[in-house]
């Protein structure tokens, strides 16, 4: 035994040596502008002129599947791609306004059909080659491409207020710095749909598209250097399920006020760190330079270990990502094989307590959505009324209000509907003796909609209605939720679109829409309020009147929550720590949360 | 023997459809698809995710897609591409397999390098304090989940700052010279290599142990003895080489496992292998993916049962492969 414990010792005195040389590495390089500004340089926005230097190390869940941003439709890839290529503009994420950039303006019409692009003059691909109206058109010509089916052709077009057919964005650019787009009737989303569009080098990726490889262009095997990007960033290293460095594009038109090149930083680093816990550790340990996802259980110990760690925990405010529960009153399609057509999926006696108005305001009233944030929350959470919750500083509305805690109140709206505890097991029966009771689901994999899920089935039984909490597995629950309507009742969350604002929400609020989820993909309205509803988002996705969009979303929600279709939860606070060497460091709550300013960020000096 | 490996190889190809098949089936019997992640997005419409289904061939009965899939393998070896890298899957697979392999091979000399002298002290030193405490030493470490053992291991190299925290690579691997490369590489490989390596240990031990007991039952071990052999000599010289005979074969069918081995380490340690690729290819429904991964891991395991049986005729003049 002597031999092998001696051995093991002296092995672990070599990685230890081997550790401590490892933290000498990573000289940074002074930085030397080697090309000329352009004509038209954007001059960004931030709080301090920064110095040179340095990087930036962010863990990443997933690795991005390829840098082709018109392919992109997921998260890790969205999250690479935002930073490598540009588009005409952009939303500002603290204030959510249109603010320029490869567009350095634009003007509308007098019928606001027609948007013009003013484009930026002398601005380069990271290979040099100069950014024209044509890159943007080549750009608009992929992302409309049928064949690709890319996830914002839909966005690019509108419905014909006579037909209800879908019409395609026209576009065209009549000179090198000039695009133009027209849509045939006013789409208040015409900008923010027009900056999902990436703009892509035609000169090197048009004869791939004619040749019917686009799909594939820009995979995670092509060589770094050879990715021609349009962004502040460019492609310096990709290594499977590890790691993606970017550095600094030496052509970006971006400059600070003092009329010196972005980005600041010489790289930015996604290191994949799948497990949430892994990351903390990771971050704990100086691998990681911030987290985008930290649990609010987790806020007093980051928040005390700020001093130690050298770290800043930043207040990004309300999270734009909601949660809520809602009721089956799906009808059972043609193809059901248990139920006949148009019969309620829930069967007779839940429809008949599930479509009551009153018993689904009683099931708002009875829910203590303090107690929620108290717990699951760690008192680090809002109450919120819509999508658009508290932390979207333009659309964010106080009128829209809900049914909130109110026992008494839920009692007597029960009481209303003639149900009483007949049996004296203190659960409510109905008119038929029929227990009030039934099954809520949300994704297992979700510890803080399980906590939830707890609670509100307490909250529901101090009332009188017995609620079974069965989590399942996230696919079998949206193929219950989509599919077979198969479920009772779902508590569930809805991710913030970009740009959060109520015109993305039609999938949602629209009686035909997928995410409709009490009553999915309907021909024609089922009820009354709900054609009001179609009514109110036509004009929220067709008006160009800010405040007459504002008045059609408070309506519209006023609905929703008079009627409780959805019955809102709290919201989480988003806290994320940072280190403190870093400057311009401003989390948002909206996805991309530390990143979205990278190419302001600087490190501090005494910070390297 | 070259019928025989030839006939074990075309016996594989069925075993292989089989295999192809039941996933198929299986990832089809799983609620929703590839599609799933985008219907949860409120700006995707239903026009839209149709349109998709279509460009992913999702919107054909899944015999239909099984049977294209059958005959673009056989006809062009074409194993199909990832709906989400838009790659051929072999390509996304083929950088996981050199990890994976690796991580594995170290698992194996980590149970190997313990098993066999451990397991020889152990039958030497029968029923002594020695035996009892690596029997419930080793058999500790069996039942210890590799999940915790990983978590464990992980705080062990946070608190101690020796190892990193997971991965492959430092960031600065690619700025190092080459010996230092490699200890980097090794550096990181060290403690998710414990954790394979130690779980198999318990049964690997027993094993040797067993045998050497066997060897040392035999009448030539006390001629040898009785000649005045030192005992070191005796198991040395005489009893190692002998009682290797049987784990050599069990060696080899453990080969065939060595692609499926190491996925929960993987997942713990961020360990950029086949493990957490094909995890969520499952995850997604990537189904090709999900496909190319499993006949990768049936194929090793195939050939590991093969390898096995000719390192037994090798091993073993008695066994005749015709």
């Amino acid at each position: 035994m002597r031999l092998p414990s001696s051995f093991a010792i002296r092995l672990l005195v070599a990685f230890a040596a081997l550790a401590l040389a490892g933290c000498g590495g990573a000289k940074v390089a002074r930085r030397v502008d080697q090309h000329p500004l352009p004509a038209d340089t954007l001059t960004m926005r931030m709080r301090e002129i920064g110095t040179y230097g340095g990087r930036f190390v962010v863990g990443a869940t997933a690795s991005p599947k390829h840098f082709n941003p018109i392919m992109a439709s997921e998260r890790p890839t969205n999250d690479v791609c935002n930073l490598l290529y540009t588009s005409l503009t952009d939303v500002d994420y603290t204030s959510l306004q249109d603010v320029p950039l490869f567009a350095k303006s634009w003007d509308w019409s007098a019928d606001a059909c027609t948007l013009t692009f003013h484009l930026r003059r002398g601005a380069c691909f990271s290979d040099g080659h100069p950014i024209s109206a044509t890159d943007v058109s080549f750009s608009f010509d992929v992302a409309m491409d049928d064949s690709l089916g890319t996830s914002m052709s839909e966005g690019l077009s509108v419905t014909n207020a006579r037909t209800g057919e879908r019409e395609r964005f026209t576009y065209a650019a009549p000179d090198s710095y000039t695009f133009r787009v027209v849509t045939a009737r006013p789409y208040a989303m015409l900008l923010s749909a027009t900056s999902t569009v990436r703009i892509l080098p035609r000169h090197v990726l048009e004869p791939v598209w004619r040749a019917g490889g686009f799909a594939s262009a820009y995979g995670v095997d092509t060589p770094p250097e050879s990715l021609v990007t349009s962004g502040p960033w460019v492609l310096r290293e990709y290594r499977a399920d590890e790691k993606v460095v970017l550095g600094r594009n030496p052509w970006w038109f971006g400059v600070d006020a003092k009329g010196q090149r972005l980005p600041y930083l010489d790289e930015v680093v996604f290191v994949l760190a799948k497990d949430q816990d892994v990351a903390a550790l990771k971050f704990q340990a100086g691998e990681l330079d911030g987290l985008d996802n930290v649990r609010p259980e987790d806020y007093a110990a980051y928040t005390a270990g700020q001093a130690k760690g050298g770290y800043t925990l930043y207040d990004s405010g309300p999270s734009f990502n909601t949660s809520f529960l809602w009721f089956n009153l799906n009808p059972a399609p043609e193809d059901s094989p248990n139920h006949e057509p148009g019969e309620p999926m829930v069967g007779a006696a839940k429809y008949s307590w599930f479509s009551k108005a009153d018993f689904r305001r009683a099931v708002s009233k009875a829910i203590d959505r303090e107690a929620l944030i108290r717990g699951p929350f760690r008192g680090e959470g809002v109450k919120s009324w819509s999508t658009m919750s508290p932390g979207n500083k333009r659309w964010y509305d106080p009128a829209i209000t809900g049914l909130d805690h109110d026992p008494e109140g839920a009692k007597q709206l029960l009481a209303g509907l003639g149900w009483k505890d007949t049996n004296g097991d203190g659960f409510l029966e109905d008119g038929q003796g029929r227990t009030i009771a039934f099954t809520m689901h949300t994704n297992a994999d979700n510890t803080m909609r399980k906590e939830m899920l707890t609670l509100v089935r307490d909250d529901l039984a101090k009332v009188g209605i017995r609620v079974d909490a069965a989590p399942l597995e996230f696919n079998t629950l949206t193929a219950h939720m989509r599919s077979d309507l198969d479920y009772d009742a779902v508590l569930l969350g809805q991710g913030s679109a970009v740009p959060a604002e109520p015109g993305m929400g039609q999938n949602t609020w629209r009686s035909s829409g997928l995410l409709h989820y009490w009553h999915i993909r309907q021909e024609k309205p089922a009820t009354p309020e709900e054609a009001r509803m179609d009514a109110l988002m036509d004009r929220i996705v067709y008006s160009t009147d800010e405040p007459a969009r504002k008045t059609a979303w408070r309506e519209l929600m006023g609905i929703v929550n008079d009627q409780c279709w959805i019955v809102w939860l709290p919201t989480q606070i988003i806290r994320l720590p940072v280190r403190s060497k870093f400057g311009n460091v401003a989390p948002s709550p909206m996805p991309h949360r530390i990143l979205w300013n990278v190419d302001r960020i600087f490190v501090k000096s005494g910070g390297h | 023997m070259r019928t025989f490996v030839l006939r074990r190889m075309l016996e594989a190809i069925p075993v292989l459809l089989g295999v192809s098949a039941l996933t198929f089936l299986l990832l089809q019997l799983a609620p929703g698809d590839f599609l799933d992640a985008f219907a949860e997005n409120p700006s995707v419409s239903a026009a839209q995710l149709d349109q998709m289904s279509r460009n992913f061939g999702l919107d054909r009965p899944w015999a239909v897609q099984y049977a294209l899939y059958v005959k673009n393998v056989l006809l062009h070896l074409d194993f199909g591409q990832s709906f989400s890298y838009h790659q051929p899957v072999f390509r996304v697979l083929w950088h996981g397999m050199g990890n994976t392999l690796l991580l594995a091979i170290a698992g194996a000399c980590v149970t190997w390098g313990l098993a066999l002298p451990l397991g020889l002290l152990a039958a030497a030193r029968r029923g002594t304090w020695v035996d009892r405490v690596l029997s419930i030493g080793s058999f500790a470490l069996l039942s210890l989940p590799e999940v915790l053992s990983g978590l464990l291991l992980l705080l062990f190299a946070f608190r101690t700052g020796w190892f990193p925290i997971g991965g492959m690579h430092d960031l600065d691997h690619d700025r190092m010279a080459f010996v230092p490369r490699v200890f980097d590489t090794l550096r990181h490989l060290v403690l998710p290599a414990l954790v394979v390596g130690l779980v198999p240990l318990a049964a690997r031990m027993r094993q040797m142990r067993s045998s050497v007991l066997d060897v040392l039952r035999l009448d030539w071990v006390t001629t040898a003895r009785a000649k005045g052999l030192s005992e070191r000599d005796v198991l040395v010289r005489h009893v190692l080489p002998n009682a290797l005979n049987p784990l050599i074969t069990l060696f080899g069918f453990t080969l065939g496992s060595l692609l499926s081995g190491a996925f929960v380490a993987e997942a713990v340690f961020a360990w950029p292998g086949l493990g957490s690729l094909t995890l969520e290819a499952i995850q997604r429904q990537d189904q090709y993916l999900v496909l190319g991964a499993v006949l990768m891991a049936s194929a090793m395991l195939v050939a590991g049962n093969l390898v096995a049986d000719l390192l037994l005729a090798f091993a073993d003049p008695r066994v005749r492969h015709d």
